[in-house]
């Protein structure tokens, strides 16, 4: 028995011993990031945590001033550009210091060969059709997937996929508007006027990539002529990036260390020498690490723990009331007021207004899937249902986060210089129960103006279809009872699996549906463009003329203020005429941080944060100087209308 | 013995390509896009149709065959011998690189997880249910036969009354409640042990004590009931009647022939500790490879799915088969 007992013992001793590895000591700067990266390849992002994490990784030609409520375009890569007369043509120059993490300096070809990425149809980039603005882009990418169909039929023109390969780079270099003349100067032709194009050389999915290392990765296939993707060179060791912080260490479902790239041009400005990403798998283990002080802040937090965590923050508010007054009337920003504030636990939340909005599809075919005509395909039916429904009572009793009620589509205030309209009002904004029951008549004339005076006799039952999970049905029962009760239509409740839901909605299958958009650059087409006629996320298939019209002028007109005028009437006729989706609350972006501990974090509504920009006071590395939000400039949008919440 | 063994061993690939045929065949009809971001923009059609394509995910009978080519290593041997492995070694050291490692047996790119594939978190994941599993069993089984014996030397007493209630808790708790207690208890109100980390020889305490709990529960009560059989043999009256002292009579004589059903349960429970720790891996925040299972299914990453159902299907085959030798190994009356 003895002999049992030490092998018992010596198997637990080498057990141990495999489970451990050196433990690292912990980060200047541990953030919680809602999940794990799926991908830091630039051109292959799609996910808000996913961008986050890039934009310290990777830094493109320009970067947003996120501190600035403006959110004005400011030198990154490139140190300077100009602009043709046209606005056709960008010329961009790469600051002389600009060094990948291996030393190398980054170079126009290095921006090139990146954006030639995001235009292959092999990459199948999420945000191919950005780059869609580049000249001979479109036509390039037809052409290539065209002809790697042309491989697969067995009537290609080229012998086999390398020659094919061959043919794509050259096509590329004669056919499409990006040259780069010398290292440092870059070229970008437009095929047209885009007045927003700056803000999407922002995004993470413009920034360059390292040729001589993604070239190992990526390989024409000699018997299908696609590029073979083999992953491995967004990690370590392999990576090589340009951004504040390189990626040392990166261990699947376990976390992120981030390290200040040691040739980054700017690193006089970091305030940080290591961030800890952990992957926390369970929203309440994360919610845990961060009491316990294992994280220092979090950029998300799990729908169930917002509810508490906003009713503490409200009622501290509440506590401090008049002091808060007076610190909004010296013209602090919230996260200024929090930080004047006393020390209290509750004072760790953070809530402020971001760039999305949720809200109610009707689909607007004809016909719906089974034939049948569908009522909602007139617009008098769509604004009838929109006054009915209680965006009040939905935000301030089921999501009780301090979300305010939407009755546009862009959140006001998020896109500088753009005033929006103000949308159709619903019973929620009744004072009195008169007011309640003028509403409620005029939605019911109507119905009848449209052929259906006896709603009981209304042809369909109104489905709601929605996905489960993070509270959907409680906004969906709201709805159908304001619908029931107020318009006398029959109704039905379709819950439905996450990617069922997406396919239903894809396909048009349904007639109505929750839904919410986040915006990517800052232009209201980044919203709008989802309402054209045909556009891939027209899930309500929408489709008017005179809507579509107004953004084709938008396209061709020249004089910025008179374009964002163009897209505020189309926006118009969205949310005030034709009603393809109810706005019903924009989203709030919720962040767990100590005021007095953590600074440079972003309270402006495009909910960009660059986690390079942030300090940690107190600890003795960098400035430790508050980092709040530039002075608003007077007469600038972006009042507190939006909502803070806090 | 020898036929047993490879009789099994020539099972194993018939056994792997029914799983292989009955898991795509279900992995497959789950609806949507798996290369969709569920929360994100709509990629055009167009993209969407050349994302499918690039993984052949746009027709199963094609599927079918490449990613059978891939798992079983046939492609490895063809591009090996072709000499494209060579060529991409050499293309990489001249650029001054290491070439991306081509596993033998391939599993494919997790569709969820871009860059990463599934070989690579398989290799991360498994060993860290391996060893949390595994120190589970140690722990449970010091536990176990400890309370059996303190159950069985007094059969009906106030301890023994104790070891069974404790026994029965340990088996009705689910880990996610003891696991939490534990939680909060030695990491929040005490806090002793770390909350969500992985890597050191603390962090493994309350996961491994939680996993360990139920399996400690039913090896308590075998070993009770093995050795209050022991205790009333004959054999044991003899060694007692030699003037044995009482110690030497329950872990010399005692013991060990108690022990046997306790180490039969072992084979199997051992399976179960290392594959079916999901709940105390979520609980704990531990990243070991039952996460996958579900979060692989939810994302429809059909490649993840495939490679971790097959990963265990193996080494369920091969814990079955040891567990078979070790009984003719034990006991000879079997086989």
């Amino acid at each position: 028995m003895i002999r049992v007992s030490v092998v018992i013992a010596l198997l637990a001793a080498l057990l141990i011993a495999l489970g451990s590895g050196s433990s690292v000591p912990r980060a200047d700067l541990v953030v919680y990031n809602g999940q794990e990266p799926t991908t830091l390849d630039p051109q292959r992002l799609s996910w808000i945590p996913d961008m986050r994490v890039a934009r310290v990784v990777y830094e493109p030609l320009v970067q947003n001033d996120v501190l600035d409520w403006n959110a004005t375009i400011v030198p990154a890569a490139a140190e300077t550009w100009t602009v043709s007369e046209d606005g056709l043509t960008y010329t961009f120059t790469i600051r002389p210091d600009a060094r990948w993490t291996n030393g190398e300096p980054v170079t126009s070809e290095h921006f090139r060969y990146a954006w030639r990425r995001g235009m292959l149809p092999d990459i199948a980039s999420d945000y191919a059709a950005m780059f869609r603005y580049v000249r001979g882009a479109d036509a390039f990418y037809e052409w290539r997937a065209s002809q790697l169909a042309a491989i697969e039929r067995g009537d290609s023109p080229y012998a086999d996929g390398l020659e094919l390969w061959q043919a794509t780079l050259e096509r590329f270099d004669n056919t499409v508007g990006l040259r780069a003349p010398d290292e440092r100067t870059f070229v970008v032709e437009l095929r047209e006027p885009v007045p927003y194009f700056l803000d999407l050389c922002a995004f993470a999915v413009f920034a360059p990539v390292y040729p001589p290392l993604v070239d190992q990765y990526e390989t024409p296939d000699v018997r299908t002529g696609r590029l073979n993707r083999r992953p491995g060179w967004t990690r370590p060791p392999a990576i090589v990036s340009n951004g504040a912080f390189a990626v040392t260490d990166w261990k699947f479902k376990r976390g992120l260390r981030l390290e200040q790239n040691p040739h980054y041009w700017n690193r006089g400005s970091l305030n940080v020498r290591t961030i800890d990403l952990p992957s926390i798998g369970d929203p309440s283990a994360a919610v845990l690490a961060f009491r316990t002080g294992a994280v220092d802040l979090m950029v998300e937090v799990a729908a169930p723990y917002r509810g508490e965590i906003v009713r503490d923050k409200l009622g501290f508010r509440a506590d401090h009331a008049s002091e808060v007054e007076r610190l909004r009337a010296r013209g602090l920003d919230t996260y200024a007021i929090d930080a004047s504030l006393p020390d209290d636990p509750r004072n760790r939340a953070h809530i402020i207004p971001a760039f999305g909005t949720y809200f109610w599809n009707f689909n607007c075919s004809e016909t719906l899937t089974d034939g049948r005509p569908n009522p909602f395909s007139d617009s008098r039916v769509r604004r009838a249902f929109a006054l009915v429904i209680d965006k009040k009572s939905i935000a301030d009793q089921v999501r009780r986060l301090g979300e305010p009620t939407a009755d546009v589509l862009i959140p006001p205030g998020s896109i500088g210089g753009y005033a929006g309209p103000e949308g159709l009002p619903n019973i929620g904004d009744a004072a009195t129960e008169a007011e309640r029951a003028t509403i409620v008549a005029r939605a019911r004339a109507l119905l009848a103006d449209a052929g259906y005076p006896e709603p009981g006799a209304f042809p369909i039952t109104v489905e709601l279809v929605f996905n489960k999970d993070s509270g959907h049905d409680l906004i969906a029962q709201i709805i159908a009872k304001n619908w029931q009760e107020h318009l006398g239509v029959p109704v039905s409740l379709a819950q439905k699996e996450l990617k069922v839901y997406r396919e239903d909605l894809k396909n048009h299958a349904f007639v109505t549906s929750r839904a919410g958009w986040f915006g990517d650059y800052a232009d209201p087409t980044t919203f709008l463009d989802i309402m054209q006629t045909g556009d891939g996320n027209n899930d309500r298939n929408f489709s008017n003329e005179k809507y579509d019209a107004l953004l084709t002028r938008a396209r061709t007109t020249t004089d910025p203020r008179e374009r964002l005028s163009v897209l505020a009437e189309a926006e118009r006729m969205l949310v005030e005429e034709e009603l393809p989706m109810v706005p019903i609350f924009h989203y709030v972006s919720m962040y767990m941080f100590d005021p007095a501990k953590i600074t440079g974090m972003s309270e402006h509504p495009r909910t960009k944060q660059n986690l390079f920009l942030i300090d940690v006071l107190g600890d003795g590395v960098g400035a430790d100087l508050p980092r709040p939000m530039k002075p608003r400039e007077t007469g600038a949008m972006g009042d507190e209308a939006g909502g803070s919440g806090g | 013995m020898t036929g047993l063994i490879l009789r099994r061993l020539a099972q194993l690939p018939i056994i792997l390509l029914v799983i292989y045929t009955v898991t795509l065949t279900l992995a497959w009809s789950i609806p949507g896009n798996p290369l969709e971001n569920p929360e994100g923009r709509r990629p055009s059609p167009e993209v969407a149709e050349q994302m499918l394509r690039q993984y052949d995910l746009d027709s199963y009978p094609r599927f079918y065959v490449t990613y059978l080519d891939r798992v079983t290593g046939l492609r490895y041997v063809r591009d090996r011998m072709g000499g494209e492995i060579a060529e991409r070694r050499d293309a990489a050291e001249a650029a001054g690189f290491d070439a991306p490692e081509q596993p033998v047996f391939d599993f494919g790119p997790s569709l969820q997880y871009d860059d990463w594939t599934v070989n690579e978190i398989i290799a991360g994941s498994l060993p860290v249910s391996i060893t949390l599993g595994g120190v589970a069993i140690v722990i449970a089984t010091i536990i176990g036969v400890a309370a059996g014996v303190v159950g069985a030397v007094k059969p009906n007493s106030a301890a023994d009354f104790a070891t069974l209630v404790i026994a029965l808790v340990g088996i009705s708790l689910p880990s996610f409640v003891i696991g939490t207690v534990l939680l909060m208890v030695f990491a929040v109100w005490v806090p002793l042990l770390p909350v969500s980390e992985w890597g050191s020889a603390r962090a493994l305490v309350l996961p491994s004590v939680t996993l360990s709990l139920p399996f400690a529960a039913y090896i308590a009560r075998l070993t009770r009931f093995g050795m209050i059989e022991t205790l009333a043999s004959d054999y044991v009256r003899t060694a007692r009647a030699k003037g044995a002292s009482e110690l030497t009579v329950l872990v010399k004589h005692a013991l060990p022939n108690a022990f046997l059903p306790v180490l039969s349960y072992l084979g199997p429970a051992t399976a179960f500790a290392m594959t079916g720790s999901f709940v105390v891996e979520k609980v704990f925040n531990i990243p070991g490879i039952g996460q996958h299972f579900v979060a692989a299914v939810q994302n429809k990453d059909l490649f993840l799915i495939m490679g971790v159902v097959l990963v265990f299907a193996g080494l369920l085959v091969v814990f079955n088969l040891a567990v078979d030798v070790l009984y003719r190994f034990v006991d000879p009356r079997v086989g």
